[in-house]
């Protein structure tokens, strides 16, 4: 049993530490140049020109900040690309603009009412920039320890020795700095600082007594001196805040009784008139500015009837970000009506939102992003097998071949090649379904299945919708 | 009585510098009337409490901000005070702690405070006498002549530094900043023993003399009898 335990526990630990891929991991921005005209293949972004055209638009909208509460739709099949723009478009925003990416279907299962869910992503959406005095943590790493509690699956300890001219202090570190040191690959010789409130690290360079290391510091590596005096200094810092936090700051002022007092999550809407007010005040003494951000809604067909109102009138309020939605769907029943409607939206909402139409991908194009996603997943294809995958792509979807990557690589792996060939290409086609084979399959043999009505599949689009 | 005492003194030193202490007595003694500080003190919505040998002082002053204070008793020594501070954004603030151990923390915030200093590093916490500024540093084990403990008048503050670069912190000293008085160097005292670095510093006559006229103030606020049951189970 131990030894079941050791192994899980390494498995644990291998994941934290390797950087994950994701479906859009090799998106790094929007591709497009200064102009704003998108290039060809550029920043994990192919084809879809004219989408990333008006995406760079509405960048360019988003950038110079006067404009609250525009909505813009990204509509098309799926597989064309709708997440990708909008991931590409926060890429391409920074890290300073907020942006707060949700599915539609998300406010169905939160403890608060769909309003409140909306709301409450709306305000994570609009950062405030204001300056503050904080305490920061200022010095050279001397050392950092990560270790494992004894026992097996114990919380991580970490401890950090940082020192400055003149002295030297050992910190303990909660799990979450343990996982931010990591991320940012803070090492002994880094100088560094840390904000306590905040928890924020910024990398200042490397220290000059490590000038000699011969390690692998890397080109852009830049020295700096190892500082001075105490550790530990009070210093103006230009924090960014999104309004929900400064909600929720605020909502919890009376401390712990609110434990008590069957705490959901909602903010009296009071709080929130007050902070509103506060923030104008900021703004007007010059204090704070303000930075609208953007609020992503995928499967936007998912909110119901309920939602399109809200936002109908919450998009009118001066402190709306924009907000951008994505549906893959055609014309269909609006959520919580009997009424159809495009994209399952609502005409009058739609009325106020600009639509950015996604196309599906030439032939071209798919073998561009397989090619790419083949480099983020880390996998020596051949020609040959990267065109029959382009094939798969064309004639069942993307995604399916995306899968195919992976678990072609797998089994390429397994006889010890250093490149998926062809043949592991179609071992893999054929050990997994993709839909439309799946689809054969159960029609061929239906009724040998459970609970089989015989009228081949005909039911089966309205079950899905049934679910309210 | 005191103060008598050593005019006496001056007096047989001779009569030109008796002259010369009776003006400066006169003028200085009171000086701290003067100061922003004393004058803020008087103008603070105040409210008092007494539970057993502790008298507690809560102020308020007119720019919003809180301060709290313990007074032993017997001795009139102050045994805490206390800020509360508050952050730009709002929320409830913390108590910050001038002098006088500090708080514990009932409910420490998991989230935000990630990282904190190991609990074998040094800390300092200030404790007062009737005749010193005090400070003690704790966990530091270096023997004495580790230290240099220096009076910084460009900074205001008493600056702690250690040969061996292990331990360096610059002492703020507010009751002085708020007289306006300078920080002397033949003032300091210190001494090391179970690792911990004491640090004195002599009140100068005029924080005395403050100190006393404002224990004398304080009496005029009344100490609320009924205390609330629900304060008092804390």
């Amino acid at each position: 049993m131990a030894s079941i335990a050791a192994a899980q526990v390494q498995e644990v630990r291998s994941i934290t530490r390797i950087e994950r891929i994701g479906a859009h991991s090799h998106i790094r921005g929007l591709g497009l140049d200064d102009s704003l005209e998108p290039r060809a293949v550029s920043q994990g972004m192919v084809g879809q020109k004219m989408a990333r055209k008006a995406a760079g638009v509405i960048l360019q909208m988003i950038r110079e900040g006067k404009i609250a509460g525009r909505a813009v739709l990204l509509a098309g099949q799926p597989g064309t690309g709708k997440t990708a723009i909008a991931m590409g478009l926060a890429q391409a925003l920074g890290p300073d603009t907020p942006f707060t990416s949700m599915a539609g279907s998300e406010i169905y299962s939160l403890e608060m009412s769909k309003t409140e869910a909306l709301t409450q992503a709306i305000r994570k959406s609009i950062g405030i920039r204001i300056k503050e005095e904080s305490e920061i943590i200022e010095g050279e790493v001397v050392e950092v320890v990560v270790e494992r509690a004894a026992g097996g699956g114990g919380a991580r300890v970490g401890r950090l020795t940082l020192k400055t001219t003149d002295m030297e202090t050992n910190y303990d570190l909660g799990a979450k700095m343990i996982d931010s040191l990591l991320k940012e690959k803070v090492q002994a010789g880094d100088v560094i600082t840390i904000d306590k409130a905040t928890g924020k690290i910024n990398k200042l360079g490397r220290s000059f007594a490590r000038a000699r290391d011969y390690d692998a510091t890397g080109q852009q590596a830049r020295f700096v001196q190892c500082p001075e005096g105490e550790l530990q200094k009070r210093k103006e810092v230009v924090h960014t805040v999104t309004l929900h936090e400064v909600d929720v700051i605020n909502s919890r002022t009376h401390g712990f009784l609110a434990l008590f007092s069957g705490d959901t999550g909602e903010i009296k809407s009071e709080i929130r008139e007050q902070i509103n007010s506060k923030v104008a005040e900021w703004r007007e003494e010059g204090k704070a500015e303000m930075i609208p951000g953007v609020l992503f809604v995928d499967e936007a067909h998912m909110l119901d009837i309920e939602c399109f109102s809200f936002l109908n009138r919450a998009l009118e309020s001066e402190t709306a970000p924009v907000v951008i939605m994505a549906t893959n769907r055609g014309i269909t029943r609006i959520r919580g009506t009997n009424y159809r409607s495009p994209h399952g939206i609502p005409l009058d909402l739609l009325d106020r939102m600009i639509i950015v139409p996604t196309t599906p991908y030439s032939h071209q194009e798919l073998r561009e992003i397989l090619n790419i996603r083949c480099e983020e997943e880390d996998c020596q294809m051949s020609a040959d097998a990267l065109t029959v995958l382009t094939r798969v792509a064309t004639e069942t979807s993307l995604r399916y071949a995306i899968q195919l990557i992976t678990t072609a690589s797998l089994v390429a792996r397994r006889r010890k090649a250093t490149e998926v060939s062809m043949e592991d290409v179609k071992k893999v086609y054929s050990l997994f379904l993709d839909e439309h084979r799946s689809e054969q399959f159960l029609k061929e043999y239906q009724d040998e299945f459970m609970f089989d009505d015989g009228a081949g599949g005909d039911n089966a689009p309205q079950m899905m919708e049934v679910s309210q | 009585m005191k103060r008598t005492s050593s005019l006496i003194e001056n007096l047989n030193d001779g009569s030109i510098k008796l002259k010369k202490t009776i003006i400066s007595v006169n003028f200085e003694n009171k000086m701290f009337r003067n100061t922003i500080w004393y004058k803020s003190l008087l103008g603070a919505e105040k409210s008092c409490l007494k539970e057993d040998k502790i008298k507690k002082v809560h102020y308020k002053f007119e720019d919003d901000r809180e301060m709290v204070e313990e007074y032993n008793v017997d001795t009139q020594v102050l045994l805490r005070r206390a800020w509360k501070v508050k952050s730009k954004l709002g929320g409830d603030g913390k108590w910050e702690v001038e002098i006088g151990d500090p708080i514990p923390d009932p409910t420490p915030n998991v989230e935000i405070a990630d990282i904190v200093e190991s609990k074998d590093q040094p800390i300092v916490t200030r404790r007062n006498t009737r005749v010193n500024l005090e400070w003690r540093i704790r966990n530091l084990p270096y023997p004495i002549s580790t230290y240099s403990i220096s009076a910084n008048n460009e900074e205001k503050c008493i600056t702690v530094r250690t040969t061996n670069k292990k331990y360096f912190k610059k002492l703020q000293i507010p009751e002085l900043i708020r007289l306006g008085l300078p920080i002397e160097q033949a003032h300091i005292q210190s001494t090391h023993q179970y690792n911990t670095l004491i640090i004195m510093y002599k009140k100068p006559q005029q924080l005395l003399d403050m100190d006393k006229e404002w224990y004398e103030e304080l009496k005029q606020v009344k100490p609320i009898k009924d205390v609330p049951n629900e304060c008092k189970a804390q």
